[in-house]
Parts: structure tokens; C-alpha cells; sequence
């Protein structure tokens, strides 16, 4: 994304090392993002690439039971809490070269609710590492936590199982994350005030799609709504859909990313979908990473043409 | 705004008019389209605002969703007859559909998409790239891979194609862009390279 994370989130320092930070979002949980994150990540290290992964489900953590690693000795919460200095004194390594991990803090219980400093902190020293990839697995929900995690990547990723719940849910992260991102570059206290009320999806001005606050702000301040609409065409979240059945699954991604820009005016992309598949519960069962445990899987190579595709900035489907 | 995005993410607010109020884009679809594409995306918005549509149903109130509805099948009468659409584009100032098209967002396994076997011949994947209405000018402009190689690909010339490694990709490209599995397409051609190899 364009957008600098210091815009987002004044006070936080530049980073002195480039690399790429992708995300996993998804609002909903239980949909898969922890194996995807894995799988990802898995496929990224194979691929060369000296990646991190890092398990931000904070409460919720498991990223190091998908990859078949014993409960950590280090985890984000021992780093968020100053028992460690520096991040990389909670970093385990894989069975996988090139992959390593910063294991969440399923011991905090306040960890989903760290404070502002603390995040500023994560977020520079995970900017800092020397790595080529950082692979963030953001948790379940909208808090400004996740978001802000997911606005600071390079790559965000939406995960979708073809489910109403979960769609409903991931176009509510789609939203929170855009307004929090448009709040924070609002030129005037008015469009912070429009901004706000236009959460609510009840409000009085009938706001009802970004589309809609656009043309409301550029009725009463044209520069503003330009400042704006530049932002949300930087915002491209890429749709996976995960668990998909048969092609009319797989189709669900294409009319999300028709929907976001026909109703949302978002222009999102569609990555990839991974089938359900046996292997991986079977995987999981062994807590083993159905990547090694099963490469020739359905999943597996679907993961491997998904990696690609999201390294090469491609996505499914047209070609325009 | 509306007509630097692709056609299928032309903005629109709410359930009101696109900004470019036409019956192309109400169908997501450029005005020189092929009849064919008009199915394809006619069949993908009846699904993109079906009543049992899962992808709009917490955008759209019931009674939008009827709208749009409404206007997919307005803009497909018109569109997929050939006359009426001929009189619409010479009223509206568009050219007569002819190549090079631009295919609706083709799903790399669109539904539809015909069940490939073991082996492809580069001429029986002409066959399928010309029933799904894709030109290779198309897919050589958007893959940027030379129009020569693509015609190698479809005369099976191959010792003029490049090493496997990156033929592989270009077939991967070519399926996803005509709208069949990709990594299938590859296997089918490529067997009948393997004993050469």
C-alpha cells in the first residue's frame, strides 16, 4: 500500500531496512487464517525467501501448533511486556530454513488490548528484522490493533470461507480498516467529524458506502474529497476464499471483488481460493503442516500457485 | 473515477446508477464485448445479485438487489440481440463489437469451463481459447508474452519454445486468461513434451 505508516500512526519511527510486510485478516475467526498464514509462509521460505511469520492472534494463538512446534519459550507477550528487549530474542526457528516464528501470547490475557506505545513498539522492532517477508496473522475481529496491522502491510490479505457469516464479517473489516485509515489523513475536523458519524450505520446523513462519504465530502470540500478518494484507491485488499467446494465457491471471489467495486467502490483483487481438503485436517490432527505432510494435496499446490501469485502482484480471473 | 477502473469495479454508490450510466457497465462489460461475453457476465450478475447471493446480501437491501436485477436483465435484452444492440451502440456513439475483446472476468475455473483432458494439442486449445471469445492479442498484452510464442504454443512449434520451466508459466498464463485450470492446461500440454526431455 502507498500509504506510510507513519501516516497512519504518527510517532512511529521510519524503517531503516525494505522489506515487505504482508497481512492475514479476515474479521472472523475459525476460517483458516493460522493455516494459511503457515502454509504461506511455508511456500514464501521454500520459494527463498527468509521470511518471519508472526502471530499477532493475541489471546488466540496458535500459528506454532500449525507448524508442529511445541508450545514456545518466548512468545510476543514476554517481547509486549519487557521481559525480552528485543524481538529477536523471541524468534524460534522451523523445521522449515528460512522460516521463523514469533509465537503469540496465548498467556495474556490483555494481550488483544495492548496500548498504543506497546504497538508502536512491535511494529518498529518487527520493521526492523532482517528478513525479506514478514507474515503477520492478525486475529479474529476489528480492533484497532488488527487494523492497524493490516493497513501497515504491503500485501493485505482478506481471508473468506464462502459462508454468509464470514462475508459479512470480512466486508466489516473492510470498512473499519478504510475509515480508520481515511480518519487518520483527514484534513479538517469536519471530515473526521463525517468520518466518524459514518461508521454508524445508522447515521443521519444515510452514509451508508465509502462511496457515498466521498461524494458527501467533495460536495462541501473538493480538496478533501480528492485527498480522500487518492486514499482509497490505495486500499487493495486481496480477497482469499478458503475451504472452497465446487466452482460456484470459487466464484464467490470474483463477485466480492465485483461487489466491493460496484457497492463499495474499493478496488480489491481476488488472490486465489484453496479447496477443502482432508489432507489438511489430517495434517492438523498429526500437527504437522499439511505442506510437508501431504505436498502433492489438493491444498498444497493451490497454496503454491496463491504464494506466486501474490508475489508477483497477480490475482485470479481478468486481466485488466 | 469510473473510467479509469476495470469495468467490473466501476464504482457506483449504493444501489444507485453507475457514474458511467450505460448498459455495458451495468453488465460490468466494455462496449466492443463479444456475444459471448454478454452470457458470461449476464449469468455472473443474475449470481452477483441472486436472492441467494452471498457475496451482496449485507450490502444491498432486498429491494436494491431487485433493482439491479432489473437492470442486468434490461441491459442483457438489449445487448444479446443483435439488433437492438446494434441500434443501442449507434445511438450511444459505440463501435461495433469486433477484436481485439476484452473477456468478462474470466475465473480461472469459470463455471462452465470445460472438462480438459489428459492431453492438449496447441490446436485444441485454439478450439477452446476461440469458443470462450479470447483473443491472443489479449492475452499477449496482458501476460507480455511475445504474440510469436503464443503462436508457437497453439502450432505446437516447439522448438521454438522456450525451456519447460518457463513454458510452464506461459501456459498457466494463457489458461487463466482463457478461463480453464491452469495448472491442468499445463500438464495436458506438457505430456507431450516429457519424452523428449
Amino acid at each position: 500500500m502507498a500509504l506510510s505508516v507513519s501516516e497512519v500512526l504518527p510517532g512511529l519511527g521510519t524503517a531503516t531496512t525494505r522489506r515487505q510486510i504482508w497481512s492475514i485478516g479476515g474479521g472472523k475467526g475459525g476460517i483458516g487464517k493460522s493455516l494459511l498464514a503457515a502454509s504461506i509462509g511455508w511456500q514464501l521460505a521454500r520459494m527463498g525467501r527468509r521470511v518471519v511469520l508472526v502471530d499477532a492472534d493475541l489471546g488466540g494463538a496458535n500459528l506454532h501448533t500449525c507448524l508442529g512446534l511445541p508450545a514456545p519459550a518466548r512468545t510476543l507477550g514476554d517481547f509486549i511486556q519487557r521481559r525480552v528487549e528485543s524481538i529477536e530474542e523471541v524468534l524460534t526457528d522451523t523445521q522449515a530454513p528460512g522460516l521463523r516464528v514469533i509465537s503469540g501470547a496465548a498467556d495474556l490475557l490483555s494481550a488483544a488490548n495492548i496500548k498504543h506505545l506497546q504497538k508502536l513498539r512491535v511494529m518498529n522492532q518487527v520493521r526492523a528484522l532482517d528478513v525479506d517477508v514478514v507474515l503477520i496473522d492478525l486475529g479474529a475481529g476489528t480492533s484497532y490493533n488488527i487494523l492497524d496491522f493490516f493497513l501497515l502491510s504491503d500485501v493485505s490479505i482478506l481471508a473468506i470461507v464462502p459462508e454468509p457469516t464470514s462475508i459479512e464479517n470480512g466486508y466489516r473489516f473492510i470498512k473499519s480498516a478504510l475509515y480508520r485509515r481515511l480518519r487518520a489523513i483527514a484534513p479538517t475536523d469536519d471530515v473526521r467529524a463525517l468520518l466518524d458519524s459514518a461508521l454508524d450505520p445508522k447515521n443521519p446523513q444515510g452514509i451508508r458506502t465509502p462511496a457515498e462519504l466521498i461524494g458527501r465530502v467533495e460536495s462541501e470540500d473538493a480538496e478533501a474529497g480528492r485527498t480522500l478518494r487518492r486514499e482509497i484507491a490505495a486500499f487493495q485488499p486481496r480477497f482469499v476464499v478458503n475451504e472452497v467446494r465446487d466452482t460456484a465457491d470459487v466464484a464467490i471471489g470474483h463477485q466480492l471483488v465485483a461487489a466491493c467495486g460496484r457497492h463499495l467502490g474499493l478496488r480489491a483483487s481476488y488472490a486465489g481460493f484453496v479447496h477443502h481438503d482432508d489432507a489438511v485436517w489430517r495434517a492438523v490432527r498429526k500437527r504437522r503442516l499439511f505442506m510437508s505432510d501431504a505436498p502433492t494435496s489438493r491444498a498444497a499446490e493451490e497454496i503454491r500457485q496463491l504464494t506466486r501469485g501474490l508475489v508477483k502482484g497477480e490475482s485470479l480471473g481478468h486481466g485488466y | 473515477m469510473a473510467t479509469e477502473l476495470p469495468p467490473n469495479g466501476t464504482p457506483t454508490s449504493g444501489g444507485q446508477a453507475p457514474m458511467r450510466d450505460d448498459l455495458y457497465t451495468v453488465l460490468g462489460l466494455e462496449p466492443r464485448a463479444s456475444s459471448e461475453q454478454v452470457e458470461r457476465a449476464y449469468r455472473f450478475c443474475l449470481e452477483l445479485y441472486g436472492e441467494a447471493a452471498i457475496a451482496t446480501y449485507s450490502l444491498l437491501e432486498p429491494a436494491e438487489a431487485e433493482e439491479q436485477r432489473a437492470r442486468v436483465r434490461e441491459a442483457y435484452q438489449v445487448l444479446s440481440d443483435e439488433q437492438k444492440r446494434q441500434a443501442y451502440d449507434s445511438a450511444q456513439g459505440f463501435l461495433p463489437p469486433d477484436s481485439p475483446v476484452l473477456p468478462f472476468p474470466s475465473p480461472a475455473l469459470a463455471p462452465g469451463a470445460p472438462e480438459l483432458p489428459e492431453t492438449l494439442t496447441g490446436a485444441e486449445l485454439r478450439k477452446i481459447r476461440e469458443a470462450r471469445g479470447v483473443s491472443l492479442r489479449h492475452i499477449a498484452s496482458v501476460t507480455k508474452i511475445g504474440m510469436r510464442f503464443l503462436e508457437y504454443l497453439e502450432e505446437d512449434r516447439f522448438a521454438f519454445l522456450p525451456a519447460p520451466v518457463y513454458l510452464r508459466g506461459f501456459l498457466q498464463e494463457y489458461a487463466r486468461l482463457v478461463g480453464i485450470d491452469p495448472r491442468r492446461t499445463a500438464d495436458a500440454y506438457m505430456s507431450r513434451l516429457a519424452p523428449h526431455s
